[in-house]
């Protein structure tokens, strides 16, 4: 039966880069994207016809080398594939959207490159439409090349903030404010620490003038405190470090509280030479430091595989890039450092949304004298049992129950999802049809 | 430019090619895509795929609005509490 020798999973920067540089090292590769375009979400591609967003000339360049490797390199690339597991018997399983069905494939080897998610804090009315994360709002402007309508918000915690308020100013809508529960302008802290990645402060720096030249109040030291319905849209509520509080009436709220790994439900990693399939993770999916980085790790996550496959060893520059930029990661989570304390949350507000369960529901289920573990609190309660697999909620529950028992061990959220495919909710019925093997390679 | 068109709940939502139905709907002032299994509604959330908020039924299968192109003709509907779990 003919197999690849590499499947990578994910289009983004760490999957192309891994794809080139296995193909580069003489290994066949095949890609599966879910989506109909590569890019990821760094790199959204904007549909046909539009003008897209403003770019930093180094990112343009970037992607345009980027994306003329990997359309040198012989890959084949399965688009509207979503990747769902590896079966007991080491077949990689997707579904082909585009031709309906599930599909049985071999590999020697997977490289998961599934991205980032954005951390989210439960607050009143954090589910209500017109509610996104700041980066949904961002991609979104990539992808139709035009900024969200109406009066929006960001609130939350880190540099993404600035940077997707930069880019709606750029594209004519600049948000009302910025709400930052950090304070990377406080006194005491500089930014040296980031000449490490001159990169990043380039960047920072043209992010923050664009955002200033428009206008866009920065509260720094500062929370959201709730959503709710207004007759003009939605009224949000900010609270700031001396306690004061101010309304926002808005049409869209983008919340962003950073990023972590997309590895809910992934497939362990595998990564001896006689693993069958071997799967490694490269990107941001296997440790969030960002697009660069994760370019980067794409190609070193190529150059472990193939010396696993006997393809010899090889190295680049990549480890050393990756340690600038673990180090510069390091100060911007210094320099944004929540110098406000986190609000009390209302027991009626929604904590799993999958599920419609509350923080009130987790503090009736944890308040018994036996203490139930994470497992027990999502089959019991149904926290992270939902179709996003915990992807928002499940660290979410895992804090609060932490924070409710004192003294009791720390529930981490891995402890709440556990490891379970599919990635996605797919029909029994698709998955018991997959019995057919494909050939990936023609 | 293309001035095609999907169904959403029978109305018609224009789009432009390669565009998510998300993308469309949001441009059209469509922002809650109808009632979720959970109980609060439906919509655009993470962008990316992965918090399952927007699904929706293209004609009848259960798909992420922000994942799915746009597609002419295709009837987009809520998804319904009772079909809401795939
Ligand atoms: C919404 C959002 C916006 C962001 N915006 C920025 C930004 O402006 N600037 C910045 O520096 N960083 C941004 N980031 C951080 C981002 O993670 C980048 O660091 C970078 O895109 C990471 O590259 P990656 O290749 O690891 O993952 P990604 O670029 O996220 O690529 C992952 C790819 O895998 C695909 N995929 C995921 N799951 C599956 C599956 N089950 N089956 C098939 N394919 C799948 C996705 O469609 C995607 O194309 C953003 C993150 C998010 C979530
Ligand atoms: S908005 Fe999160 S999956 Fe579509």
């Amino acid at each position: 039966m003919p197999k690849c020798d590499v499947l990578v999973v994910g289009g983004g920067p760490a999957g192309m880069a891994a794809a080139v540089t296995a193909s580069q090292l003489g290994l066949s590769v095949e890609m599966i994207e879910q989506r109909r375009t590569l890019g990821g979400a760094f790199f959204r591609q904007p549909i046909e016809g539009v003008r897209p967003i403003p770019q930093r000339a180094s990112v343009k360049a970037r992607w345009h080398k980027l994306s003329a490797d990997m359309s040198r390199a012989p890959v084949r690339i399965h688009y509207g594939c979503v990747f769902l597991g590896v079966d007991s018997d080491g077949f990689v399983l997707f579904e082909d959207r585009q031709v309906g069905e599930v599909v049985r494939c071999a590999a020697r080897a997977v490289i998961i490159a599934t991205g980032a998610i954005e951390k989210v804090h439960p607050i009143p009315g954090w589910d209500r439409p017109g509610v996104s994360t700041a980066g949904g709002l961002q991609v979104m402007m990539k992808e139709t090349g035009q900024a969200p309508k109406g009066r929006i918000l960001l609130a939350g915690n880190g540099p993404l903030l600035i940077a997707a308020a930069a880019q709606m100013a750029m594209v004519g809508n600049p948000p009302v404010a910025i709400v930052e529960s950090g304070d990377p302008m406080r006194p005491g802290l500089t930014g040296l620490g980031l000449l490490v990645a001159p990169y990043l402060l380039v960047e920072a720096f043209g992010f923050l003038r664009a955002v200033y030249g428009a206008g866009v109040p920065w509260l720094r030291g500062a929370r959201i405190e709730g959503i709710e319905a207004h007759a003009q849209g939605l009224q949000a509520t900010v609270v700031r470090r001396n306690g004061e509080r101010s309304a926002f009436v808005v049409d869209r709220v983008g919340l962003h509280e950073g990023i972590r790994s997309n590895d809910m439900g992934l497939p362990a990693i595998a990564d001896a030479s006689t693993s069958s399939p071997i799967v490694i993770r490269a990107g941001d999916c296997s440790e969030p430091l960002g697009a660069l980085a994760a370019e980067a790790d794409g190609a070193l996550a190529a150059r472990k595989v193939a010396a696993l496959l006997g393809h010899g060893q090889s190295r680049g520059g990549e480890q050393a890039l990756l340690g600038r930029l673990r180090q510069a990661q390091a100060v911007l989570a210094k320099l944004f450092a929540p110098t406000i304390a986190p609000l009390d949350v209302p027991d009626h507000t929604t904590l799993c949304r999958c599920e419609g369960r509350t923080i009130g529901d987790l503090k009736n289920l944890v308040a018994g004298a036996d203490l139930k573990s994470g497992r027990e609190v999502k089959h019991n309660g149904r926290f992270s049992m939902g179709s996003c697999q915990g992807r928002f909620c499940a660290a979410n529950t895992a804090e609060l129950m932490t924070r409710l028992r004192p003294g009791a061990p720390p529930v981490v959220a891995s402890d709440l999802t556990g490891q379970r495919w599919p990635l996605r909710p797919v029909s029994i019925a698709a998955l018991v049809a997959a019995t057919k093997v494909k050939a990936p390679v023609d | 430019m293309s001035s095609e068109s999907f169904f959403w709940m029978g109305k018609p939502i224009p789009f432009r090619a390669g565009e998510s139905v998300a993308a469309a709907l949001e441009a059209a002032g469509i922002l809650s895509f109808g009632p979720a299994p959970g109980g609060g509604p439906t919509r655009y959330f993470c962008g990316i795929g992965a918090c399952q908020c927007c699904l929706v039924r293209i004609d009848g299968c259960v798909r992420e609005a922000c994942l799915t192109p746009a597609c002419s003709g295709a009837r987009v509907e809520e998804l319904g509490a009772a079909d809401a779990k795939v």
